[in-house]
């Protein structure tokens, strides 16, 4: 045991940069698996910690107001119901904006769905004006308890006595109006009801919703709501970020593993002759291996425990989401066990490569022979020999045939070098997508930036007329959107109608074509999904008791209601109810116009009338992702210097047998450096080429598959720019030449003596 | 077998061929070998002749394809790879001509690994060697790197590092082959001092000068023993010519 940590601490001193490599390069993965794992707590947990608590619904259902709503209690495999509550659709205003709101009509605390206080208290008799807002929406309109709200165009105010968590669908603006809790008295005229269920089976919803739907009639049902609904919007980006750290972290521990194998394997070449010594001097095969096994494994350990360390102490003080969700992770139950198994899987990944490189060592003869001639080396190619006659300077000739003729071993080097390449193709095409969702929204099914609401005051034509009086706005595309019950009657689905025939709204279409006539719509991914249909299909759906049958002729990209969104224009929704009024306006601004700037002025023309937001972008909540990613870049650009080095050094030392012929055949020691130059550089533009051939057609196809999977639908994912990709392989090829220079000189200039000792 | 009779080293039937790219190199065919306590045999031979291999075989660094070895009367046919390590730690000190010394480790740490490989207590060894380097004329040199010494120095290191453990067998292959005349002279004057306090040598060489120091020259030819001649005890008689330069003194 002395001689082997006497010999492993001697190395350590004589590769101590090695050692540094090793021990960072463990470090940026585990942390990256344990950010990813953090943000993946963070996404699902919240939310079920919420339901959970509050014994969330599983289906809630809105209903008009005369249904006899109370009857769905005795449904088969209903639980509890809470409610039914009447309901009121409102704005209010505060200081910090407007918002949409259900004004919702409580007695006492539900028991099913029961608010979460978070601050303040709850409803009380003696503030019968008092109301309780959901924790989401109080944050946008930036209220505590004890503010007082105001319905714009009455006199009426209400007072804010609590704020509550809860696991309903969140408030979205212009999108989703938020929950707001009110006494019953506070709810005078309902437009409507809402019903909350509570099933013994949760796997059971889409059958109870179609249950409700039978017992209440269709015509009777609005808008339904379910747990996984409210679950995938819950964890919407986070799920992403957490993938796409995930995917990272494994892929760069792969492109480690393959690092720490290549650095070993290519350090047990250069060892040999130690190795040699070390066994005719008495080291077992056995010690050989350990010693090798333990030295990387002690490194691993060394890295994995300061990532752990490091993300546990300062992970929480990361500016934005990746922090939160450090802080929150911390509190969850599977903490404790995925901050040990994350590095510990990582070190025993690490140890596994290792083992397979020591176990090369411990199987190096005890005598010092020269090594078997490497491989059948090959012989010059004709090519080459005619590039020789043809004065092309030997050194690329011979460099190009030392990087490509001895097969396995240079088409290892390739695929190592190629696969941090590859990962970074695949980081630059994740940028370039969240990239183009600002840059470009419109490609990325965001024509429109800003959503208005106005008063029924204004009237259509003058609503229309005030909205695109501003010369910043290039259209205003009336729109409305209904929630319609899909057949079978499990689910409802958001039915838009938008743009008129004569000026229809500009789809982002992934797929088909646009829908010019009557009766023919425009549908995401999700809605897709749900129904199990394709662009071509009819599909039924009924909207009230009006049943509405559309032909779906093409795919559009929808960034919201997690692509459940099926949209036509507003005639075709005309021709079956011509009582339609548009709900609210989609307006596409000129270019360069600044969407808040037009906001506030549209705000101000429409003199408390018109209610303007913007729209949100999904990838807003994606920017994190972007300083992720560079970090990843980062790490793996280390992994790939490393994969650089170990094949430089390679290079040079097996150049040292050929030195002497080399020198003895006429060549300068600049020759001799460039030919090591060639060949490095020749395998670094054979990793660019093969990391860009894989990469983007893998970028592509992974980030439509995250797109399908998220409804927003295939179609999004968009390379890098030609000339970032170019940066990158000539960045890489003259990275390779300029590292191999210096020890390639430093090789070619060396005295060497004609011995043995270049052999092994 | 009485212990002072037991040889330290017997071989029997030793083969071993090599199967290298073209045709198969016999290198060792069906060698006997006895190798008495004290006794420094030297073998002799052109390159090629397979002495090398033999020694390796003797050592425990390559497996014979026949043949058995014995060590102090102990059979080794089932010894693994480990098993020679083992005994190579406590029994055998090898010198090679080349690639003797970790070039990673210290001149110290060169000596000292083998003893405390051996299980020595790190005291004894740092004692060991640096009894063992002055003795060599290394003093002052336990810390510098294998790079920085001369051949003659490095091979003196490697015979420091051979026989720290004291073992009973020392096998050198062509410990003087890489040398100049000096170094040669170095360490030919170093092994015959050790052989008069009783170590035993098994010597490989293709220098008739370096074998004319032993007790007992074995000329090898074409892998098989060609001439087993034990030279006279008392002082080498003197001879006109090569052998005749070198004069051994303590």
């Amino acid at each position: 045991m002395r001689a082997t940590l006497r010999w492993a601490h001697s190395d350590l001193r004589t590769h101590r940069g090695e050692a540094l490599f090793l021990v960072l390069a463990t470090a940026g993965i585990v942390a990256s698996l344990l950010l990813a794992t953090a943000l993946f707590g963070y996404a699902t947990n919240p939310w079920q910690r919420v339901f959970t608590q509050v014994r969330g619904a599983h289906v809630t259902l809105h209903t008009t107001a005369s249904a006899d709503a109370g009857r769905l209690a005795g449904l088969d495999g209903v639980e509890s119901v809470a409610g039914p509550y009447p309901t009121a659709a409102l704005t209010l205003a505060s200081q910090g904006g407007r918002a949409s709101v259900e004004l919702r009509g409580v007695p006492g605390k539900p028991e099913v769905g029961r608010p979460l206080i978070t601050s303040g208290r709850w409803l009380d008799p003696a503030t019968p004006d008092g109301v309780v807002l959901e924790s989401r929406l109080a944050r946008a309109l930036l209220t505590a308890p004890g503010d007082t709200l105001t319905v714009p165009g009455t006199a009426r105010r209400l007072t804010v006595v609590g704020v509550a968590d809860s696991a309903e669908p969140r408030y979205r603006p212009g999108e989703r109006s938020g929950l707001v809790w009110a006494l019953p008295s506070a709810v005078p005229d309902p437009a409507g009801q809402v019903v909350g269920l509570r099933l013994t089976d949760p796997g059971d919803t889409g059958y109870a919703v179609q249950r409700a739907v039978t017992e209440l009639g269709a015509g009777a049902i609005g808008e339904v709501a379910t747990w996984q609904q409210a679950r995938a919007e819950a964890q919407g980006d986070n799920r992403l970020l957490g993938q796409v750290l995930g995917l990272f972290g494994l892929g760069a521990l792969l492109a480690a593993g393959f690092a720490v194998h290549g650095a070993i394997g290519t350090r047990i070449r250069g060892h040999l002759r130690d190795i040699s010594v070390l066994k005719a001097i008495g080291f077992t095969p056995g010690q050989v291996v350990r010693v090798f096994l333990i030295q990387h494994l002690l490194y691993a350990l060394l890295g994995a425990l300061a990532a752990a360390v490091l993300t546990e102490a300062l992970g929480g003080a990361v500016p934005g989401r990746l922090g939160d969700a450090v802080d929150v992770w911390q509190g969850l139950p599977g903490h404790t066990v995925a901050l040990f198994t994350v590095p510990v899987g990582a070190v025993l990944f690490i140890g596994a490569t290792t083992g397979l490189a020591a176990w090369r060592a411990g199987r190096v003869p005890p005598v010092p022979v020269p090594r078997p001639a490497t491989a059948p080396a090959g012989r010059l190619t004709g090519v080459a020999r005619r590039a020789l006659g043809a004065r092309v300077p030997p050194a690329l000739v011979l460099g190009w045939h030392k990087a490509f003729t001895r097969r396995p071993r240079s088409l290892g080097a390739v695929g190592r070098l190629a696969l941090p390449l590859l990962l970074i193709v695949v980081a630059l095409s994740a940028w370039t997508t969240i990239d183009r969702f600002h840059g470009s929204p419109e490609r990325m099914g965001l024509p429109t930036a800003l959503s208005v609401r106005a008063d029924s005051s204004l009237g259509d034509g003058g609503a229309l007329a005030l909205l695109e009086r501003d010369p910043q706005v290039a259209a205003a595309y009336p729109g409305v959107e209904v929630a319609a019950l899909v057949p079978g009657q499990t689910a409802t689905i958001a039915l838009r109608g938008l743009g008129t025939h004569r000026e229809p709204y500009p789809f982002t279409l992934a797929e088909g074509r646009a829908a010019h006539g009557p009766d023919e719509a425009v549908a995401g991914q999700g809605l897709l999904d749900l129904l199990h249909v394709r662009v071509g299909d009819w599909v039924r759906m009924t909207v009230g008791d009006q049943p509405q049958i559309l032909h779906i002729v093409g795919r559009s990209i929808e960034p919201e209601n997690a692509g459940r969104v099926i949209s036509t224009s507003l005639d075709t929704l005309r021709a079956n109810d011509p009582e339609l009024r548009p709900a609210h306006y989609q307006l596409r601004l000129e270019p360069g116009a600044e969407p808040a700037a037009v906001a506030e002025r549209l705000a101000a023309a429409g003199r408390g009338h018109l209610d303007v937001h913007t729209v949100t972008n999904p990838a807003d909540g994606l920017s994190p992702l972007r300083a992720v990613v560079l970090g990843l870049i980062v790490v793996l650009a280390l992994i790939g210097l490393i994969e650089l080095l170990t094949l430089i050094g390679g290079t040079v030392r097996e150049g040292e047998r050929d030195l002497l012929a080399l020198k003895a055949i006429g060549l300068s020691p600049r020759q001799i450096t460039a030919v090591t130059v060639t060949a490095t550089a020749g395998t670094a533009l054979a990793a660019v080429l093969l990391a860009t051939a894989l990469g983007l057609p893998l970028a592509h196809w992974l980030i439509d598959a995250q797109g399908r999977s998220s409804g927003v639908g295939a179609g999004i994912a968009q390379g890098p720019s030609p000339v970032l990709l170019l940066l990158l392989g000539t960045a890489a090829v003259l990275g390779a030449a300029a590292l191999a220079a210096l020890p390639a000189a430093r090789a070619a200039r060396r005295r060497l003596a004609d011995t043995l000792s270049a052999v092994a | 077998m009485s212990e002072s009779t037991t040889p330290v080293l017997r071989a029997e039937g030793l083969v071993k061929t090599h199967h290298g790219e073209g045709a198969p190199a016999h290198a060792v065919r069906g060698v006997d070998l006895r190798v008495a306590r004290g006794e420094f045999v030297a073998i002799t031979g052109p390159s090629g002749a397979g002495k090398s291999t033999l020694l390796h075989l003797l050592g425990g660094l390559q497996r014979p394809d026949a043949g058995s070895v014995w060590l102090d009367g102990e059979r080794t046919d089932g010894y693994g790879e480990a098993r020679w390590a083992v005994e190579r730690r406590k029994r055998i000190g090898i010198v090679f001509q080349f690639f003797n010394l970790v070039s990673d480790l210290s001149v110290a740490d060169n000596v000292e690994l083998p003893a405390l490989l051996a299980g020595v207590p790190p005291k004894k060894a740092r004692a060991g060697r640096k009894e063992l380097l002055a003795e060599l004329g290394l003093e002052g040199k336990g810390r510098s790197m294998p790079g920085e010494l001369s051949g003659g120095e490095q091979q003196r290191v490697a015979l420091a590092r051979a026989l720290v453990n004291h073992p009973p067998l020392l096998l050198a292959d062509e410990p003087a082959g890489s040398l100049d005349s000096r170094g040669t002279r170095e360490v030919m004057r170093l092994l015959s001092r050790f052989h008069q306090r009783g170590q035993t040598i098994l010597l490989v060489t293709h220098d008739a000068r370096l074998a004319s120091a032993a007790d007992r020259v074995i000329s090898f030819f074409d892998g098989r023993i060609a001439d087993d001649a034990a030279l006279d005890a008392g002082p080498p008689p003197r001879r006109a010519g090569a052998s005749g330069v070198l004069e051994l003194k303590d």
